[in-house]
């Protein structure tokens, strides 16, 4: 493939937007409020499967539908904060990957609501290819004819690009929104909290309610994260909500720098730029490993990554190092 | 007769695996007085602390605060009331500022709550500036405005007692919880600070409660006296009688060789 | 020497008489209805015992490893799973391979699980420690995707199986068992023992306890924790190996993803004995195998459809979290 091809950079940065808002989430949580979660993939699948499962199963409308997604999602947050919020960070840790794994279990094994290994397409059993995606396709369709109408985007109008235009926007107004609540009193709680949840209880803050919030936040970005995901690709696998999405979004935060919130969307672009990137790595010696061999290649380099920037610039990319190793 | 105590703390139980931190220990402390908590290193101080904080529950006993019941209650619902406490190893906010330390305590800003910050921002702007003002205040106070900007971690050790100090007092308590405030404070801004206790105690009516190794200070500013050894309150009094008392200078003697270090101690 | 409990209970005192109470409660209800049930069949029970205790020591065997990493570094490892999977191959590579029987296997697996363990400690941990629970476990994070992606580039990426007869089935009494099952329960009836014997009899045993439990006091103890440290590592990564030859033999066959899915079924054990305790994953790891198997039971209210026993796990680990955080054994810990 030619690597100046377009329709593949546009499907890249709607990825890239896509995981902007999901890795906001993560921010939310993990880097203003200090809450590890290791299973924020359950909250975009969430909401993916409720969304999937309410149209094709129940014939509800989308909206609504997709709403009930993000409504899940969060429920899930209090499953799973209600317990460890009150304890240390390490079994909120915990209990996040149990959560996330359950999730997908499900996914895989409740065959007769959620398709199982099929997923989204196989709802309504082998005989009848579902699918959920019948609105969106509607409102993407209108706005790729409008596109061609106007004389500068007519060469570009594409559904991916229709889909940027819509991914975009709102990751941005999304990060415009969580900036300037993390530089409200509010943020200033979050990061207290991140810094010494003892000390910000001892002045009198409802510790308990501030971690809440900020993990039904960022559960809310995860699933909205979900929606735009299973809109883009069209069905919804319990593939799509490996373990390994999660790490991509500590991997963003990172590679952006998790002190800064407008370092996202530069740390998912550059991820996408590395991790589609790769595809065009064929060249001596990385053309010995087939095609399947450089999927894994793809992932090893990714925890290797995430090991070597955690090991030498936690702070990330752009993060400031001085900040972050105060004592 | 005397006034009903403001905090009042009957037989707090706390153990840790064997060690009976706190021993079936009671304490009153009236309002507007300044009482001093003393005994030998690991006797149990900062434990009881803990516990009237809220920040550890007893196994067994009653306290009261202000006249009502409050054992079992969330140590941030305690603060909220004014029973607010520092911690013997500073609890400071090392990624922020100093300012930023201090306006975390400030009271009543609405913006706290999420999303009001988007919803109001010019009432959460207005109290933000009149927090803005009393955290500079205070911070002239404690002799730290020339740091606001910097980050709390990297202060010394002795100055981040004075955050902390600066930062309680943010939240304008009624009863003041003081961990050793002077550990590590240069001896003359040491000095200031008592003054200035005396003074809040004068002019706004606070209360103290105040553990202090140093004896000196200890016999100049209490109204009273509580001595803790090895978990329970082994004397209690004016000044004058804890000095003469028998029993507290063999608890002090005997506690020189006996004393462990409290090694996640004042931790919790 | 002083007694300590382990510092994360602090928040939670005074639930421990109910929650015993509500176990009771639970057990007696599940006996009265094994006993009353008409279609209790008790083959089927003995059957999920051995099935049970084999899952168990898998998950008491790696649980041990995880807790006393967690208790010495701080480290929740989350590439303790997949040090599951590095057993499983290199049980396979003596195995098949190299034509060597299953015991031999299993010692490579350990000797090479526990090199690894030891490499990883020297080369990551160890340098990297102080860096905050969270970083330490995103570290763990990329070192289990590193081992997963580097086992399937390097050994191929399909389904694996040991060396064992697929086909024989050895019948004891009611019970029966495939070969792998049998060496399963071997293994699992001899070293679980043997572990807890090693931690309550031996020096190093009671020290890897000691340090685990709490750090700083031992410290003050005058306990060399580096030299633990790593003592810690080896023993977590030979058990890790043995267990990764069990979960292989019991699922009769492995790729190299197979340490994914038992990773929250281990951190549910630790969290069941309490963080950092080792007897108490010991203990935990065996409950929870058997609760999961048992939960099938006919018996047991018609017995749960066996695709909801990681369901089970996860709902017993919120619950847990819920009303006793520090774990069934936690307090009850000597020094
Ligand atoms: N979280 C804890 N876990 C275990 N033991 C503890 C804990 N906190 C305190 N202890 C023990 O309880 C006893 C009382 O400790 P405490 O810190 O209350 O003493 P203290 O009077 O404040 O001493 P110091 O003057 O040294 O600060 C000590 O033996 C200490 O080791
Ligand atoms: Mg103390």
């Amino acid at each position: 493939m030619d690597i100046f091809n377009v329709p593949f950079w546009t499907f890249v940065a709607v990825i890239a937007g896509i995981y902007t808002i999901f890795a906001l989430g993560l921010y939310v949580q993990y880097a203003l409020t200090g809450l590890p979660n290791f299973g924020h993939v359950a909250f975009a699948a969430l909401a993916a499967y409720t969304m999937a499962i309410l149209v094709i199963r129940f014939a509800s409308p989308m909206p609504l539908a997709a709403l009930a997604g993000l409504l899940v999602a969060v429920a899930f947050s209090f499953v799973l904060g209600i317990p460890t919020l009150r304890l240390r960070a390490d079994y909120l840790a915990i209990a996040t990957v149990a959560g996330g794994e359950i999730v997908r279990y499900l996914a895989l094994n409740l065959q007769g609501l959620t398709g199982g290994p099929l997923g989204s397409i196989g709802m309504l059993g082998p005989t009848k290819l579902a699918q959920y995606n019948g609105p969106w396709d509607a409102l993407i369709r209108r706005i790729v004819d409008a596109l061609k109408e106007s004389s500068i985007f007519a060469p570009v109008a594409s559904r991916d690009f229709a889909m940027l235009l819509i991914v975009w926007p709102l990751a941005l107004l999304l990060l415009l929104v969580f900036w300037l609540m993390a530089r409200s009193p509010w943020g200033r709680l979050m990061r207290a909290i991140r810094e010494d949840e003892a000390a910000a209880a001892a002045v009198g803050k409802n510790v308990f309610r501030a971690k809440m919030q900020a993990l039904a936040l960022g559960a809310l970005l995860g699933g909205l994260a979900g929606l735009l995901l299973a809109w883009q690709i069209g069905i919804v696998t319990p593939d799509d909500y490996q373990p390994t999405f999660t790490f991509y979004a500590y991997l963003i935060l990172i590679l952006g720098g998790t002190t800064r919130i407008w370092a996202i969307p530069f740390g998912a672009a550059l991820f996408g730029l590395l991790y589609s990137g790769t595809r065009f790595l064929n060249f001596f010696p990385l053309s010995l490993f087939d095609s399947g061999e450089r999927a894994y290649l793809r992932l090893l380099l990714v925890g290797l990554l995430l090991i070597v920037l955690m090991a030498v610039r936690p702070q990330g990319l752009l993060g400031n190092r001085r900040q972050l190793l105060l004592q | 007769m005397t006034p009903a105590p403001l905090l009042a703390a009957r037989d707090l139980r706390k153990r840790f695996g064997g060690v009976l931190a706190v021993n079936d220990a009671s304490i009153a402390v009236a309002p507007q007085s300044i009482t001093a908590l003393i005994g030998p290193n690991g006797a149990g101080k900062t434990t009881m602390f803990n516990l009237l904080s809220g920040f550890l529950r007893p196994e067994s006993g009653a306290i009261e605060f202000d006249g009502r019941r409050c054992e079992g209650q969330p140590s941030h619902a305690l603060a909220a009331a004014g029973l607010v406490r520092t911690f013997q190893i500073p609890r400071v906010l090392t990624r922020m500022t100093v300012l930023e330390n201090m306006m975390l305590a400030g009271t009543g800003q609405p913006g706290e709550a999420l999303g009001a910050a988007l919803i109001r921002p010019r009432r959460v702007a207005r109290r933000e500036n009149e927090i803005r003002a009393q955290a500079r205040e205070l911070l002239a106070l404690i002799r730290l405005d020339r740091l606001a900007g910097d980050y709390a971690g990297t202060l010394s050790g002795g100055q981040r007692k004075l955050l902390e100090f600066g930062r309680a007092l943010m939240t304008r308590p009624r009863l003041l919880l003081l961990d050793e405030p002077m550990a590590g404070v240069a001896p003359t801004l040491a000095l200031q600070l008592l003054e200035h206790i005396i003074d809040l105690r004068a002019t706004r009516g606070m209360t103290f409660l105040v553990i202090e190794h140093d004896m000196e200070m200890v016999m100049a500013i209490s109204d009273r006296i509580v001595v803790m050894d090895e978990g329970a309150v082994i004397a209690e009094g004016l000044p004058g009688e804890i000095q003469r008392n028998e029993r507290v200078i063999a608890a002090y003697l005997g506690g020189i060789d006996q004393s462990a270090p409290a090694v996640s101690g004042s931790r919790a | 020497m002083r007694t300590f409990a382990f510092p994360a209970e602090w928040p939670l005192a005074g639930k421990r008489r109910t929650t015993v109470g509500i176990v009771a409660a639970i057990v007696t209800l599940a006996l009265v209805a094994a006993v009353v049930s008409p279609r209790a069949d008790f083959a089927q029970f003995a059957q999920l015992v051995v099935n049970g205790v084999i899952t168990g020591s898998i998950l008491a065997l790696a649980g041990v490893g995880a807790t006393l990493i967690f208790g010495i570094q701080r480290i929740a490892n989350f590439a303790h799973g997949d040090f599951l999977t590095i057993g499983a191959y290199a049980a396979f590579v003596v195995n098949s391979l190299l034509g060597q029987n299953l015991a031999l296997a299993a010692v490579g697996a350990m000797a090479a699980v526990a090199l690894f363990a030891v490499v990883a400690h020297f080369v990551l941990f160890r340098p990297l420690r102080g860096r905050g629970t969270v970083a330490l476990a995103l570290i763990s994070v990329g070192l289990g995707l590193v081992i997963r992606n580097g086992i399937a580039i390097v050994a191929g990426s399909e389904i694996r199986r040991f060396q064992v007869s697929q086909s024989d089935v050895i019948e004891l009494g009611v019970v029966r068992l495939a070969p792998g099952q049998a060496v399963a329960i071997a293994v699992a009836v001899i070293v679980a023992p043997l572990v807890g014997l090693f931690l309550a009899r031996t020096r190093v045993g009671k020290r890897m306890r000691a340090v685990a439990d709490n750090r700083d006091l031992a410290a003050v103890a005058g306990i060399d924790i580096e030299r633990i440290a790593v003592y810690v590592w080896i023993l977590a990564g030979a058990l890790a190996g043995l267990a990764g030859v069990m979960l292989g033999l019991e699922q009769g066959t492995f790729d190299p993803n197979m340490g994914v899915g038992p990773l929250f079924l281990i951190f549910t054990a630790v969290v069941l004995g309490g963080i950092g305790s080792a007897y108490g994953a010991l203990f935990a790891g065996l409950a929870l195998g058997l609760a999961m198997e048992l939960s099938t039971w006919d018996g047991f209210f018609g017995g749960l459809d066996a695709k909801y026993k990681p369901v089970l796990a996860f709902v017993v680990l919120i619950l847990l979290l819920l009303y006793r955080p520090q774990g069934l054994l936690g307090r009850a810990r000597i020094l």
